[in-house]
């Protein structure tokens, strides 16, 4: 039984605290004899105390009061009580419950306890209401019940032992004492359990007899009594174990009390012997007292006297300063003693105030010069500025006024970039090591004033500030750009402003300086190159007028001209990139980081220039165009003859330019340029042509306005008409001539191709000629039929082509227009025979001189022949003229043009 | 631009001219073609389009007693033109009425109302009333100008008022404002004069040279078109008329006639002595300058020449829109040819039309254009067989198709 008891309490968690329990317990149980004795009861004492001790503390840690564990203290009482007498077991209980009470501080919480398990401390229970009323008198209730069941005692006096035992085992061993009573449960299934709290003797025996027999019986009785026999045994092993254990603690405890005994005595011996030491101190302190004051009174008056005759030599003291040029212990002393100045200054020692002040006016007059003094070295200007600033003197007024001086020195540092050239070198360094110098010096004496300086070095530099406006270095470069001047130059004077740009930030420490000075070079630089294009522009433009002007004047002067402007653009362009070259090659550093810049700008520049120069172009295009409509002149078409050429040159050198790689750097978009300057071109080429055309359109149009063509009188001679139009042509051939190339694969095509051609349209005329004398005999709508038909079989001629930059082609375009005219004119009149015949006369001599200026014969027959039909289809009797009379007559006016041309070759 | 396809073809017998549109057959598409020779019987062919629309056939023939160097239809009355004529020396003019029942008569001779005889000058033009039945003629002469009073049912015709060019200054033709019909516009040498009718006063002049033609915008008041000799065709707004506001480059030769479309705005014909035909589409627009900005910011107007059409073999001198079916136009060269041509622009101008058609319809939102717009956009149609393209334009110009 006892070990299922032990097996169920394994189980718990608390299960180490009771074994600890029931070790004190089995200690008590181990020594029974000696609890007669009042040292048993001591030792009862002991163990319940410590038992206690125990509990309290594990359920102190816990943190839960288990009322089991104060139970179980009092039932270790209990446990030694069988062999003590009624006297002591109270004894020991009222023990026991003050320390539970002590322990738990809970009335209610003992009581409690109590009631739960009163059978088992029934020993105790005068002593707990007692205990308990004082603590807690409300509850009589629970009171009464505990005298009711008191009464109940009594009666089961007998079997009170035995039982008290088994439950005191039973409660000890199972973890929750109510356990078995709040189990209904299993009390209901196992009445019978011999174990189980709710056991019933008479029942089970009841129950053992109906269901065993004999045998079985007398086994179970055997069984029942060994059982017994072994738990009493185990019961008094505990005890005794426990009890053993206690008497040793009792007696650790009785050893530790007489040990303490003796030390009261020693502490009080103690105690005196430091009171009279105290009181000794106090004596010899205060009779020391009243000298210490005095020597300390002493002390003060002496240090007084001291300052007083410090004070008093103080003008002697200064006066040896200044002699021995210490200023800075003078003012050291001067400013120790300012205060006693301050405060006595006025009344007793005014004298000496006075004369140290002398002394210090001395003082500040010497340090102004030492300050202002240019021979003196930096450390020492710096020390006497400091100085002055200690006496309070007004350093800004100071300042300002060096930086006045600073400000002047400025105006030496002049560039003067005409000058530059010759005598900078020296000059320039000389001004600039100056104003470095001084620089230096004024930030080493005012360290706080690098702002101000800073200003004045940008002031210097570019236009910020207060300098006279034309007086900074950049405004200055920025005016010398805007003048003519070679790379060179500009490099010179960047290099010189460059470095001493350097060297201020040198000496002044701030980024800032040069970055400005960076980006006043960037403008300066840019301005550069606009400045370089525009000057480019306006020689361009310049070249431009004067052909214009001069252009009708002498033929040669056309061909200089454009000659001229021509290498203006040429050389121009070059110049610029040289130059621009020189500065990108240059290695000033400068120049180097805005390198990309350059480049970017001149691309730039370039592709502005051209673009203006096309404008330009074209501007002139629109004035010539004006003016030449205006006055019908050609002195405006001879000008703008130079333009397509000079355009076109301009076109395809640009197109060379950038197949040939221009420049490796410079990579604009020639391809674009080159278009537009090729378009320009033939805009200025249909423009001369159609001036041309439209002259001698004119010439044309008088021509056959003026006469009565019907009433034509018989040809006499070519008509001077057709001098005046070979007289434009041959102008027109001149012009030409002089600006546009000859085709050369066209031309000598034409040469191999003229003889067949010739005679093909020389066949074809002879042909033609046969046509119109049959016509004669023909009706005429048969003769308008065969024209018709003639036109179909033969090739259709192209007469209006694309005209191309040759002398044929442009000669040849005006040729064909202007016949084209004549024909639309002829169509317009109605003809006589003989206006008929001038017309065929005229066309006839204009064959001869035709052929040699135009280069396609073919397409000028053909026209030739237009106009014929044009005029026999608006003739009222077309009856050509006889071929010998024709002849004759072109004899005659060629007779005429070679003495003409004779007299005025 | 590729040649277009060569349209239809009639071959008259002699060299010719003058070409006009009847504008008062409503019925069919007819025109007028007079022969110029100076030997031969000239005639006067009434041309027609077949109902297909594929044939052109004589309608009428007649004789004309001399050679016709200008020929304008009544623009009320189909049976009624006017020629101007020579024999070679002397010039005149005259009304004449194609005879009822001509297609029974063998050899129809044509009735002359009237003539229009002055007592000197080389008559150069007759000029209608712009439209509608009216009796006022206008005919202009090297020196004159005169206005007639003409009451065809009398036959007769009186000068009303004449007033002179003005010495040194020969007038070629002219043209009437059919906005301000108290304006008439002749060329002259160097310059465009105008003359305001009711007074027979010079009003204003414009400088350009070399003018040989001139015609009125048919929907924009104060805009006109002018083609010079050698300078290409101009546009004038009157208003601004010190500077054409377009200049076109015209022909590579003479530009000899130019014509406005009667209903769509900015197609201008023109035609050359370098026997080409050039269907041109021009901005007028400058005065509205919403669409302007439209115009420029799509930058439709790269090429403004639409179509060259170069089939010809010798200069054309007469060319004609027709009224009825504006969509089509009829070229005169020299050597007799008339050729019907329908106008067949390239697919994104026909869609810029109807888009422009479109936004101007949108821009004025007013009535009164819509009707003309609607037009435009049916004649586009027409060049491109409707459902190509509209099926390229989306749903802007479907719906706004709808909504007219």
């Amino acid at each position: 039984m006892r070990a299922l008891l032990l097996a169920h309490a394994m189980t718990t968690p608390l299960f180490h605290r009771k074994i600890l329990c029931n070790f004190y317990l089995f200690c008590l149980l181990r020594h029974p004899l000696s609890l007669d004795t009042p040292s048993a009861i001591v030792r009862v004492e002991c163990a319940s105390w410590v038992a206690v001790l125990h509990v309290s503390n594990f359920s102190g840690v816990q943190g839960v009061r288990e009322p089991q564990w104060t139970l179980a203290a009092l039932r270790m009482t209990d446990g030694v009580a069988p062999q003590l007498d009624q006297r002591h077991k109270a004894t020991a209980g009222e023990y026991a419950v003050g320390l539970v009470l002590e322990h738990t501080l809970d009335a209610n919480y003992a009581r409690n306890s109590y009631s739960d398990e009163d059978d088992n401390v029934s020993f105790v229970l005068p002593v707990l209401i007692s205990k308990i009323e004082g603590v807690s008198l409300s509850h009589s209730d629970s009171t009464n019940k505990v005298q009711k069941e008191d009464m109940d005692i009594d009666d089961t006096l007998l079997d009170e032992k035995a039982r008290r035992t088994r439950d005191l085992l039973a409660s000890f061993y199972s973890p929750i004492p109510s356990a078995s009573s709040n189990n209904p449960f299993s009390k209901h299934i196992s009445p019978d359990d011999i174990n189980s709290s709710s056991f019933q003797p008479d029942q089970y025996m009841k129950i053992m007899a109906r269901k065993s027999n004999l045998e079985g019986l007398l086994q179970k009785h055997v069984e029942m009594v060994a059982e017994i026999k072994n738990l009493d045994t185990d019961l008094q092993m505990l005890v005794y174990e426990n009890y053993n254990k206690f008497i040793c603690a009792t007696d650790t405890i009785k050893r530790m009390k007489s040990n303490i005994l003796g030390m009261e005595e020693n502490m009080e011996q103690l105690l005196e012997k430091i009171m009279s030491v105290q009181s000794r101190s106090d004596s010899v302190n205060t009779s020391l007292c009243e000298n210490r004051e005095h020597i300390e009174k002493m002390h003060r008056t002496c240090n007084l006297l001291r300052k007083v005759q410090f004070i008093y030599d103080l003008p002697d003291r200064l006066g040896k300063c200044i002699k021995s040029e210490a200023y800075a212990d003078a003012v050291r002393f001067y400013i120790g003693s300012m205060p006693i100045f301050k405060a006595y200054g006025d009344s007793s020692f005014q004298d000496c105030k006075r004369a140290s002040e002398e002394a210090i006016a001395i003082i500040v007059k010497n340090l102004q010069g030492k300050v202002f003094s240019d021979s003196e070295s930096m450390q020492v200007r710096a020390e006497a500025a400091v100085l002055l600033k200690q006496l309070n003197f007004p350093v800004d007024y100071l300042k300002t006024k060096l930086l006045e001086k600073l400000e002047l020195s400025l105006t030496d540092v002049q560039i003067i970039p005409e000058v530059m050239k010759n005598e900078y070198p020296s000059v320039h360094e000389a001004a600039i090591n100056e104003f470095v110098e001084a620089l230096r010096a004024f930030r080493v004496i005012f360290p706080d004033s690098e702002k101000q300086l800073v200003k004045l070095a940008q002031d210097l530099l570019t236009k910020l500030g207060s300098l006279p406006y034309n007086a900074k270095y950049f405004v200055i470069i920025e005016a010398y750009v805007m003048t003519r001047i070679c790379s060179e130059d500009l490099l010179g004077v960047l290099r010189v402003i460059w470095n001493d740009v350097l060297r201020l930030v040198e000496v002044l420490e701030d980024i800032s300086l040069s970055n400005n000075s960076l980006e006043a070079t960037k403008n300066a630089v840019k301005l550069y190159i606009r400045s370089a294009f525009f000057h480019l522009m306006q020689d361009i433009s310049d070249h431009l007028l004067k052909v214009l002007k001069r252009g009708g004047a002498e033929e040669y002067s056309l061909e200089v001209a454009l000659d001229a402007s021509i290498k203006a653009v040429y050389d121009g362009g070059r110049n610029v990139l040289l130059d621009i070259h020189k500065i990108l090659d240059d290695n000033l550093e400068i120049v180097d980081k805005l390198r990309e810049l350059i480049i970017d700008w001149v691309q730039q520049g370039y592709q502005n220039f051209f673009r203006e120069l096309e404008v330009q172009f074209l501007s002139f295009l629109g004035r010539n165009n004006s003016s030449a409509t205006q006055s019908h002149g050609l002195e405006g078409a001879q000008g703008d003859k130079a333009f397509p050429r000079l355009a076109l040159d301009l076109a395809a050198s640009f197109c060379r330019g950038s197949a040939g790689g221009y420049d490796y750097v410079l990579s604009f978009v020639p391809g674009v340029i080159s278009q537009k300057f090729r378009a320009a071109g033939e805009k200025f080429l249909q423009l001369y042509i159609n001036m041309r055309t439209q002259r001698i359109s004119l010439l044309l149009k008088k021509r056959f306005a003026t006469p009565n063509w019907v009433k034509h009188k018989e040809p006499r001679e070519v008509h001077m008409c057709v001098d005046l139009f070979l007289q434009e042509l041959k102008i027109t051939g001149n012009e030409v001539k002089q600006i546009l190339p000859q085709d050369l694969t066209k031309h000598r095509r034409a040469d191999s191709n003229g003889s067949s051609a010739s005679s093909r349209s020389n066949s074809f005329r002879e042909e033609k000629e046969k046509l119109s004398r049959s016509n004669i005999q023909k009706g005429r709508s048969q003769q308008l039929l065969e024209t018709h038909l003639a036109k179909l079989f033969k090739q259709k001629v192209e007469i209006f082509t694309k005209v191309e930059y040759t002398q044929e082609s442009v000669v040849m375009t005006i040729v064909k227009l202007c016949l084209k005219s004549l024909q639309e004119y002829a169509r317009l009149q109605t003809f006589n025979r003989s206006g008929f015949q001038q017309i065929q006369l005229d066309i006839q001599f204009l064959r001869t001189p035709l052929k040699e200026i135009v280069e396609d014969e073919a397409a000028m027959d053909f026209l030739l022949d237009e106009v014929i039909v044009a005029a026999v289809e608006r003739c009222l009797d077309p009856i050509p003229l006889e071929l010998p009379i024709l002849d004759r007559l072109i004899q005659a006016k060629l007779a005429q043009h070679k003495e003409f041309d004779l007299i005025s070759p | 631009m590729q040649a277009a396809s060569s349209g239809i073809g009639y071959g008259l017998k002699y060299q010719a001219r003058c070409i006009s549109d009847v504008k008062a057959d409503t019925d069919h598409t007819s025109f007028l073609a007079g022969t110029l020779s100076l030997k031969e019987e000239n005639e006067v062919h009434l041309i027609r389009l077949s109902s297909s629309g594929t044939e052109l056939f004589c309608e009428g023939l007649f004789s004309h007693p001399n050679e016709i160097w200008d020929l304008v239809s009544c623009p009320f009355d189909q049976r009624i033109f006017s020629t101007v004529y020579s024999n070679g020396e002397t010039y005149g003019a005259a009304i004449w009425q194609i005879p009822e029942l001509y297609g029974e008569l063998n050899s129809p001779q044509l009735e002359r109302i009237t003539s229009l005889d002055t007592d000197s000058g080389k008559i150069k033009c007759i000029l209608w009333w712009p439209s509608g039945r009216h009796d006022k003629l206008i005919s202009i002469n090297e020196e004159n100008m005169y206005l007639w009073n003409l009451d065809v049912s009398k036959k007769t015709a009186q000068v009303q008022s004449q007033d002179s060019a003005g010495m040194l200054h020969k007038l070629s033709g002219g043209a009437w404002d059919p906005h301000d019909v108290s304006s008439v516009a002749a060329t002259c040498e160097s310059y465009l004069q105008f003359w305001d009718v009711r007074t027979m006063k010079k009003t204003i002049s414009v400088e350009c040279s070399h003018v040989c033609s001139v015609d009125y915008h048919p929907q924009k008041q104060h805009i006109l078109v002018t083609a010079e000799y050698e300078s290409g065709i101009h546009i004038w707004d009157l208003r601004k008329p010190k500077v054409p506001i377009q200049e076109l480059p015209g022909h590579t030769h003479w530009t000899w006639t130019v014509k406005c479309n009667p209903e769509y705005d900015g197609m201008i014909l023109s035609s050359g002595t370098d026997s080409t035909v050039n269907l041109w589409l021009a901005s007028t627009n400058h005065d509205d300058l919403t669409t302007e900005r439209l115009v420029d910011s799509s930058a439709r107007w790269v090429d403004p020449l639409l179509n060259s059409y170069s089939d010809y073999e010798d200069s054309i001198y007469g060319l004609t829109w027709s009224s009825r079916e504006p969509w089509i136009f009829a070229s005169l060269s020299y050597d007799g040819r008339v050729r019907l041509q329908m106008t067949e622009m390239p697919d994104d101008h026909a869609r810029s039309v109807v888009i422009d058609t479109y936004l101007c319809v949108k821009l004025n939102r007013g009535n009164s254009l819509v009707g003309n717009h609607l037009f435009s956009v049916v004649v586009n149609l027409r060049f491109q067989h409707v459902d190509f393209t509209l099926l390229s334009l989306g749903n802007k110009a479907l719906y706004q198709l709808k909504e007219i």
